[in-house]
């Protein structure tokens, strides 16, 4: 009897073993089955939501006593607008389209004395009238971006297209990038091409001694009384080559440090060939005797430069999240090119979040460059040289740059202008400074909105 | 001499990062204002700079080409 009973207890034991083994597995298998059908279920979030729009502006307005339009010597005075939309589509989860038009007008003292003697006594510090006061520059580009299902690889194409009046550019290229390390670590490679093409406009004075002129005989000159040395003989050849190429490779690494430190590094190769000199830039050469029209001194010639340039930039940006209020982003640059320029170029901006919504982003800048080899100060060049320029924009200088700006941000984007909801408004004004008499500012209005 | 200390601060802070972030404790890395490129209202900044400096590259702007300058 109890021999049974003995066998019968190890029976039950064997049963609930069994139930609860039979138990185990089947948790098992659906948990198995569960989490397999789940890491099916990969969730890919869009690289850009939805259509976003930002309308950019700026005013811009500089001066100085160096123009290169007038040898060195003159009225830089320009002043300058912008307009510019920027629209990213998603064209769907992994790729976005984004176009950028923009418009550039501008009226410029120092560029209208390209032709000096349009009206009035000519004079360098005085701006003349006629089609060399102003120009519109207008362009549009476009770049097509391709991410992968992971995010890991992105892949983009773009072209561009600018036109002014002397001047038309053609510009592609593209470029991959590789996220890593938990997309902690970030490597790009880039190329860019542009084709550019001058229509050359020379100082009024020289054209008469281009191709087909009729040299002093000009009514410029027969019209004009020439002070000075009036046997007035520049050196000047109109240029047989117009166009002007730019090849550039890019390479860039980027790394999170910590959770509230990351940092860049990225090369610039660039190389140039083409007419690098600029057609209207007048020169004056110390061992020839100046000749005049009114106050206005006749160009020796005009700038002559290589037609080649190779120039290398290295730069690093390091970003540090302080706190919830102070954030601050800093760059450094050196670059030098085969001219003889080097330069160093350092800033730091320091964003200040004074409430959900507002920022302010006061910034310095400093920035110097060494002159080019060819770069001669007003008056200074030898007829006898090859190459020489007065552009004082290739002469040695410092620069320091003030920028006080505010930021509205709403993330939410509540106002709404038709179907788009405003996302934020940027506002910065920079003062720029130079060394020598240039000085600038410019201030700049950005709006972004985004469709509902 | 400044620039081998600038040189060795780089890298010495990119050697010394052996820190993965991870998608969830990058709160404030993701903040735009951490952004490792200018921003886009900045644009026609830097393209003034591209007009007036010699310098260009290394910053995302322009490296010559589309315009009169560089």
């Amino acid at each position: 009897m109890e021999v049974k009973l003995a066998e019968a207890a190890a029976v039950i034991k064997t049963y609930i073993t069994l139930k609860k083994i039979t138990l185990i597995i089947v948790i098992f298998a659906f948990a198995k089955a569960y989490s397999q059908q789940d890491s099916t279920l990969v969730y890919k979030k869009r690289v850009l939501e939805t259509t976003e729009i930002d309308f950019l502006t700026s005013y811009y307005t500089q001066n100085g006593d160096n123009a290169a339009v007038s040898g060195g010597l003159g009225t830089e005075e320009l002043t300058d607008i912008t307009g510019t939309f920027i629209i990213s589509i998603p064209l769907n989860d992994d790729d976005v389209l984004t176009i950028n038009a923009g418009i550039s007008a501008y009226t410029s003292a120092s560029s209208s004395n390209v032709g000096a003697f349009d009206d009035g006594p000519a004079d360098p510090f005085q701006a003349s009238s006629g089609a060399s006061s102003g120009d519109v520059w207008s362009s549009i580009s476009g770049n097509y971006s391709h991410s992968s299902d992971d995010r890991n690889d992105i892949w983009s194409v773009n072209l561009s297209i600018a036109n002014e009046y002397d001047y038309f550019s053609l510009g592609f290229g593209g470029s991959y990038t590789k996220l890593f390390n938990e997309k902690n670590t970030e490597l790009s490679i880039s190329a860019n091409v542009f084709l550019d093409s001058w229509t050359a406009i020379y100082p009024t004075e020289l054209r008469p001694f281009g191709n087909g002129g009729d040299g002093l005989n000009n009514s410029l000159f027969t019209q004009n009384t020439i002070t000075g040395n009036s046997n007035y003989a520049p050196i000047f050849n109109e240029f047989t080559e117009t166009g002007r190429n730019s090849y550039s490779v890019g390479l860039g690494f980027s790394q999170i440090l910590t959770k509230n430190m990351q940092g860049s590094l990225s090369l610039d190769i660039i190389q140039q060939d083409g007419l690098l000199s600029t057609p209207f830039q007048r020169v004056y050469f110390v061992d020839v005797t100046d000749s005049f029209i009114d106050n206005f001194q006749l160009a020796d010639a005009i700038e002559q430069l290589p037609d080649t340039r190779f120039k290398i930039a290295v730069g690093g940006r390091l970003n540090w999240y302080l706190n919830e209020k102070v954030t601050i982003r800093s760059f450094y640059r050196y670059y030098f090119d085969d001219w003889g320029i080097t330069s160093h170029t350092a800033s730091i901006e320091v964003p200040f979040k004074i409430s959900n919504k507002f920022t302010i982003y006061p910034s310095y800048r400093f920035y110097n460059q060494t002159a080019a080899d060819y770069f001669k100060p007003y008056q200074t060049a030898l007829s006898t040289e090859t190459f020489y320029t007065s552009d004082y924009d290739l002469s040695e200088y410092n620069a320091n740059q003030f920028g006080i700006g505010v930021s509205y941000t709403d993330i939410f984007a509540k106002a709404h202008l038709w179907n788009y909801g405003l996302k934020s408004i940027d506002l910065r004004f920079f003062q720029y400074d130079r060394n020598t008499t240039f000085n600038s500012n410019i201030i700049t209005v950005g709006i972004k909105f985004v469709h509902d | 001499m400044i620039k081998k200390l600038v040189l060795l601060t780089f890298i010495g802070t990119f050697l010394c990062s052996c820190v993965v972030v991870k998608e969830y404790e990058k709160v404030t890395i993701n903040d735009p204002d951490m952004a490792l490129a200018d921003k886009k209202c900045d644009k026609n900044v830097t393209t003034m700079h591209s007009y007036r400096e010699a310098a260009a590259g290394a910053n995302g702007g322009k490296t010559g080409g589309g315009c009169g300058c560089n």
